[in-house]
């Protein structure tokens, strides 16, 4: 009873994978079209005493006005050397051609499969010996050996199968391989091992599920592969006498006459049932690679949308650097209502000021710094707003004009330097290519060098390691690089979007001095954007704390963390370690974070916030602009402080 | 057996090679990943290992599970040595031992639901009479581990899920064993903020109600106080100093550790304290420092450091420390 | 210093390559029932005693091997015979002196027949893989720069259909295509050109070769333009293009600077990869025009069961083929910095 019970609901695990595998891939035209061709040819293959209106083997007398007949009623696509019916010998043909290409692949993913999987799961001196065999035989071309084998050997069917098969099977086995090598290292396969997993139940359960789709797309491949050798084989005369395929078909006609006489059809048609079949099965693949790979198509030079100001109202302070003024920011997101990820943002900075950026993952705060200097996806539209820059606005800004702000005026230090660095290219140069691109009179000799190694002393790298690589720099020296690149046409305003996440602590203390020491030295003004509230504490002027895409609290930094009107701010203080008070328990915030594509109705907060009534879950709360007299502005948006307005 | 045996850790070390030996180096080098480290866990005692990247402890967790051989020193565990165990002994010992892995989006099986990743730990280890009884279990650890209620999760995906709920499911599949020691290696760095307080106050719950005892593996000290009751600093595959930690928060001996808790970000501008801000980086673990492995980045640092290898002083009965300026 | 140390690996697997093809072409040849006199042994007219006397004329009454009795328990091979005087020895040595054996068809050494048609068909290969991997490139920069548009559609549908082209019906298309056009369409020069002035001689060779060399751009062009556009499209949504951009390059000093470079490093090992399947095409190409090549050797040798050509040329061919794989993994090694220094 209890097994069968486990079957049943096995089965239906596998209905309910196979309907949401069939949802995706219907979406996928490339893939439905191959899909389509490659059935309607199954179809004609399985069919094909039905469909054909002659029966190949029948050897009725052939007199001579039979031979290459040109297209008529009686033959649609003529006859060919033998007086036979082209379209008839075609449509046998396909059974040729797949029973080739799906045996012979069968054949090549059973060995190909069971090898790459051996050598990526065992390793050692296993994958050792087997890659280098695998390597060798990848390496000695296919089509050559498959020549001498057959014309060494029997050209019957069987042969030829055994022979693509046994041959094409060494790209399957590395796809197979680095597969395996990919899932075998993944943190889930570890897991398992320490639950208790053995061998046996971690190939089953964790590898194959995940090898598996590779497999498939690989078999689709291979299948296509080896309809396209037998066809090359029996056209250079090794193929079945026996088995008119494709290949055998176009051999006869082109040794026998048909191109002197212009018999285009005899010529034509089999290759065309061997494009049609090639092609599904290639389109077919490359539905199913993209399925399993999914990859946004997207990057960052494609254009921008185009930029809604709106009503933002003038520069308020006529000081400031820098003032963002009710920016919004929306993700367009294909047939929905677009996403509202960053919403009705304003701050300013002085020269010399650090602001701090503070929000969870998601809150739209590198959107947001991103939309600064307008480099956002091409999914990113400002939709509201205005980015005044030294009394010019830059959403009015050209591609070109944008382009001498850029890094000359305000440059950005990004998280994660080893990506943020081109890894092909040294440190050197990456850093001398922004001299010369916005210091078009810069010298371009032994002084540019030189002003290199000053920025790279100035963030404390060793002159030495100008001409290295990003690799070859340790994780703190990358952000370090970093930030001499982002010092180098002197700017005003720097944007450090979590420059010293997963740095470790002692290496993150180092970067927060060395960017305070730079502050107090060259003058800069810094957007320093964090998750981390402890980080920004000790060296920001004001803060800027984040939730959902809005602003929940905006004042100086005393206040924030002595003074917090808004209740997340207080909140993510309370959940915060204090070693002052060791034995304190933590306070938590229960619930996670919005996502953008469903973002609450009313208060973004409200769904984890303890204090909620009935008026923040219908309603969202505007910006309130607290009298404090302690801090120049302090602005948060939270129906609780309506009263004290 | 005595309490102070529950888990036991002597001399452990876990070399690897680095670059094989070939025709053209003579010599295999070797990362000295955990290099000599010693400690005992108590049962239900939550000992915090932190330590910066490099530094051994993730090595170390792995050890501990039996995932990678150790190329010395013992460890045993109620008595028993565990060190070397064939495979049915280890498969064994792992329903007692179990681990919650820091990244919530890697260590979970992106093609398996749930359910399935719950019941693979008593599939693997044939425990229960019947579906009835295995889901009860599932249903339990998923609840105890904050996944409430559970029916809701049960045929959803990881991906399905947000890294905090993530982390609760990989939680709830090493509960479902019902473990003695659960090792914890970094389960929060991944997370939001907000979330981390949720994830640690869980584990602190499961020892009181499960009697678990933990190992937590961090880089960030400031998240060991309101749960551990002792603390091992680490630094280049050694334990530097160990306490209960309110000695180590509050006295730290070793000028390591000084400086680990005085760069942890103090969330308000008022408190703001002379920072220890050490020069350079951690040592690669290949080229290991003569003398005091701490001495090259030491702002302490004495002629004698370079030369010895200090020995473990003991500061009180449950503290000590490895450090030259402490020898009397 | 580990750099060098890895280009002498991969020299060292390349020569070991070698060596697993030449000792696979012998036994290919002596295992599987090909020679002249087994294939006689189903003709009645041969007598057992013209048999043997074929066997010897074609040393095949020599033992395979020696039986190396001290490496070889199971005494594999003949242990009586001089280790000298085996087959494999004699081929061996012939091998290392350069001859490959004498033509069934045609009684001139294999070596001769050979060298000739070597360089025919690295002229055809070469001009096609230059022609094919400029024209992808660029499709596949296009097609990546102008991604989501209706250019990078059919770039990727285009390609798509060319891959899937069989080479040798693409060329009989063009072959069709070039009669009614007035192309040459045989061979790689015209009778008693040779008497011509060098310029003109060139110039009907450039005729000759203008429609093997479009079949082959076409058959390519198609893996290349696919390859670069996903390529491009990995490098363009990198971290480092969004650091070009705020650095205030502008699009084509990004592509040009920062891309281009990065894309192209897995195109390299692509190229390389595919060297053992452009054979294929050449042959199937060399076939259809009657191109003075190897794979023409290989077709008319296969027609004809020359087993000393056929055995001669797929030697050579894969000797070539693993020679320039090596120099491509080689060029690989030097272009990405990654790779030096690991």
């Amino acid at each position: 009873m209890d097994t069968t019970a486990q079957v049943t609901e096995a089965q239906t695990q596998w209905i309910i994978r196979l309907l949401n595998f069939w949802r995706i891939f219907s979406r996928n035209r490339i893939g439905l079209a191959g899909l389509a061709m490659l059935i309607l040819l199954i179809f004609v293959a399985v069919f094909a005493p039905l469909i054909a209106p002659y029966d190949s083997s029948s050897s009725a007398s052939v007199k001579i006005g039979d031979v290459y007949n040109p297209p008529s009623s009686s033959h649609w696509f003529g006859t060919d050397d033998a007086g036979q019916d082209v379209f008839s010998n075609f449509v046998f043909g396909s059974r040729v051609s797949l029973t080739v290409g799906f045996f012979a692949a069968f054949i090549s993913i059973i060995i190909g499969g069971s090898l790459g999987l051996v050598a990526g799961f065992f390793g050692g001196r296993m994958e050792n010996f087997l890659m280098r065999f695998t390597d060798i035989m990848l390496v000695i071309p296919d089509l050559p050996l498959m020549v001498v084998i057959v014309a060494l050997t029997k050209p019957s069917l069987l042969n030829i199968i055994f022979v693509i098969g046994l041959l094409g099977w060494t790209t399957t086995a590395r796809v197979v391989r680095s597969q395996t090598l990919a899932v075998k290292s993944r943190k889930f396969v570890l897991r398992a091992r320490a639950v208790g997993a053995g061998k046996r139940h971690i190939i089953s359960r964790h590898i194959l599920p995940l090898v598996m789709p590779i497999l498939v797309v690989q078999a689709v491949l291979v299948v296509s592969l080896a309809i396209l050798n037998e066809s090359a084989l029996s056209f250079l005369g090794l193929g079945d006498p026996t088995a008119l395929s494709w290949g055998q078909m176009l051999n006869y006609a082109f040794s026998r006459g048909a191109m002197s006489i212009g018999a285009w059809w005899a010529l034509f048609v089999p290759g065309f049932g061997i494009v049609w079949v090639v092609l599904g099965l290639t389109l077919l693949g490359q539905g199913l690679e993209q399925i399993l790979n999914p990859r946004l198509d997207t990057h960052h030079l494609m254009p921008g949308r185009p930029i809604v100001r709106g009503d933002a109202g003038e520069a308020s302070e006529k000081n400031s650097l820098l003032e963002v003024r009710n920016l919004s920011i929306n993700y367009v997101n294909n047939g929905k209502p677009p996403a509202r990820a960053v919403e009705n943002i304003s701050f300013s900075l002085k020269e010399g000021e650090l602001i701090g950026l503070v929000g969870e993952s998601g809150c739209g705060k590198t959107t947001l710094m991103l939309a600064l200097l307008r480099l956002l996806p091409s999914a990113g539209q400002i939709v509201n707003g205005r980015v005044i820059f030294n009394g010019k606005d830059l959403t009015t800004l050209s591609e070109e004009e944008i382009n001498v702000v850029r890094w000359k005026d305000i440059s950005i230090v990004f998280q994660g330097a080893m990506n943020a660095l081109n890894p092909v290219r040294t440190v050197g140069e990456q850093i001398a290519e922004a001299i010369t691109k916005h210091l078009p009179g810069f010298p371009r000799d032994q002084r540019l060098q030189e002003r290199v190694i000053e920025l790279l002393d100035l963030v404390g790298i060793a002159a030495d390691h100008k001409d290295h690589f990003p690799h070859q720099y340790s994780g703190g020296m990358r952000q370090r690089a970093m930030i001499a690149m982002a010092l180098a046409c002197n700017p005003q305003v720097i944007i450090a979007d979590e420059p010293t996440t997963a740095l470790d602590v002692m290496i993150q203390a180092q970067i927060l001095e060395l960017l305070d020491s730079l502050r107090k030295k060259l003058g800069l003004a810094i957007i320093f954007v964090t998750h981390d509230l402890g980080v920004v504490a000790e060296m920001c002027d004001r803060v800027l704390v984040m939730y959902g895409g809005v602003t929940a609290e905006y004042a100086d930094v005393d206040i924030i963390y002595n003074d917090a009107r808004h209740p997340y701010t207080q909140e993510l203080l309370k959940a915060f370690p204090d070693l002052t008070k060791p034995k304190k328990k933590l306070s938590s915030i229960p619930g996670y974070p919005p996502r953008l594509d469903a973002l609450p109705v009313g208060c973004r907060f409200a769904p984890r916030c303890p204090q909620a009534f009935e008026r923040c879950h219908r309603e969202q709360p505007i910006l309130h602009k607290l009298n404090n007299p302690q801090s120049a502005a302090h602005i948060a948006s939270c129906h609780l402080l309506e009263a004290s307005k | 057996m005595s309490k102070d045996h529950f888990l036991e850790v002597r001399g452990l070390k876990k070399y690897f090679e680095a670059d094989r030996p070939s025709i053209f180096t003579r010599e295999a080098r070797h990362v000295h990943a955990v290099d000599g480290v010693d400690f005992n866990l108590r049962h239900s005692e939550v000992i915090a290992l932190v330590g910066e990247s490099g530094c051994g402890k993730s090595t170390l967790a792995l050890l501990l599970m039996g995932l990678e051989e150790p190329t010395a020193g013992t460890i045993s565990f109620e008595g028993r040595d565990i060190t070397h165990l064939n495979d049915n002994e280890r498969k064994s010992l792992r329903r007692k031992i179990q681990m919650v892995f820091q990244d919530p989006y890697e260590s979970l099986n992106p093609t398996q639901t749930i359910e399935e990743i719950i019941n693979e730990p008593l599939l693997v280890h044939g425990i229960g009479a019947d579906k009835t009884e295995r889901d009860g279990r599932v249903k339990k650890a998923m609840e105890d581990s904050g996944l409430k209620p559970a029916e809701v999760y049960l045929k959803r995906f990881p991906h399905e899920l947000s890294g905090g709920q993530r982390q609760r499911v990989v939680i709830a599949s090493a509960l479902v064993l019902e473990p003695e020691i659960l090792l914890a290696d970094e389960p929060v760095s991944m997370l939001d903020v907000s979330i981390r307080a949720e994830i640690i106050n869980l584990l602190a719950e499961l020892r009181i109600t499960r009697q678990i005892a933990v190992i937590f593996i961090t880089h960030d000290l400031g998240s060991v106080g309101f749960f551990a009751d002792r603390v091992a600093v680490m630094y280049l595959g050694r334990i530097v100093e160990i306490g209960t930690m309110l000695e180590v928060l509050e006295k730290p001996q070793h000028p390591y550790t000084k400086a680990l808790i005085s760069v942890i970000p103090v969330p308000n501008p008022r408190l703001r304290r002379e920072r220890i801000i050490l020069q350079g980086e951690t040592p690669n673990p290949i080229d290991v420092p003569q003398g005091c492995r701490f001495h090259p980045r030491c702002p302490l640092v004495m002629a004698t450091c370079k030369a010895s290898d200090p020995p473990f002083v003991t500061l009180s009965k449950t503290h000590q420390a490895a450090c030259l300026l402490l020898v009397k | 210093m580990n750099r060098s140390r890895a280009i002498l690996r991969k020299i060292g697997w390349a020569f070991f390559t070698i060596l697993f093809v030449v000792i696979l072409n012998f036994f290919l040849f002596r295992v599987l029932p090909g020679d002249p006199a087994r294939a006689g042994i189903r003709d009645p007219r041969l007598k057992k005693e013209a048999i043997e006397m074929l066997r010897v004329r074609f040393g095949l009454d020599k033992p395979v091997i020696n039986c190396f009795e001290a490496l070889n328990p199971i005494k594999l091979g003949s242990c009586a015979v001089n280790p000298l005087d085996t087959q494999f020895f004699i081929y061996v040595r012939n091998l290392a002196q350069g001859e490959l054996g004498v033509s069934y068809h045609t009684n001139r050494p294999v070596a001769d027949i050979l060298s000739e048609r070597l360089w025919n068909t690295v002229l055809l290969i070469g001009a096609g893989q230059i022609l094919s991997i400029i024209i992808g490139v660029i499709f596949g920069v296009f097609a990546a720069w102008k991604a989501r548009t209706a250019i990078d559609f059919t770039s990727v549908v285009s390609s798509l259909i060319v891959w899937s082209l069989p080479t040798f019906w693409l060329a009989i298309i063009l072959l069709f295509w070039g009669s009614n056009n007035g192309l040459p369409l045989a061979g790689k020069a015209t009778p008693g050109a040779s008497s011509l002035p060098l310029l003109q001689q060139w110039a009907d060779i450039g005729r000759h070769m203008l429609l093997p060399t479009i079949t082959y751009t076409i058959v390519y062009m198609g893996e290349y333009t696919l390859i670069m556009r996903s390529s491009l499209m990995d490098v363009l949504s990198e971290d480092y293009i969004l650091t070009a951009k705020a650095k205030g390059l502008s699009t084509f000093q990004i592509l040009k600077d920062h891309a281009l470079k990065n894309a192209m490093l897995p195109l390299v090992t692509v190229i390389a990869i595919n060297l053992g399947f452009t054979v294929a095409g050449a042959i199937q190409i060399e076939a259809v025009f009657s191109w003075p090549g190897l794979g023409g050797a290989v077709f008319e040798a296969v027609g004809r069961r020359d087993f000393p050509v056929l055995q001669g040329a797929f030697l050579l061919i894969a000797v070539a083929v693993i020679f320039a794989n090596l120099i491509a993994d080689l060029t690989y090694s030097y272009l990405d910095p990654r790779v030096q220094t690991e």
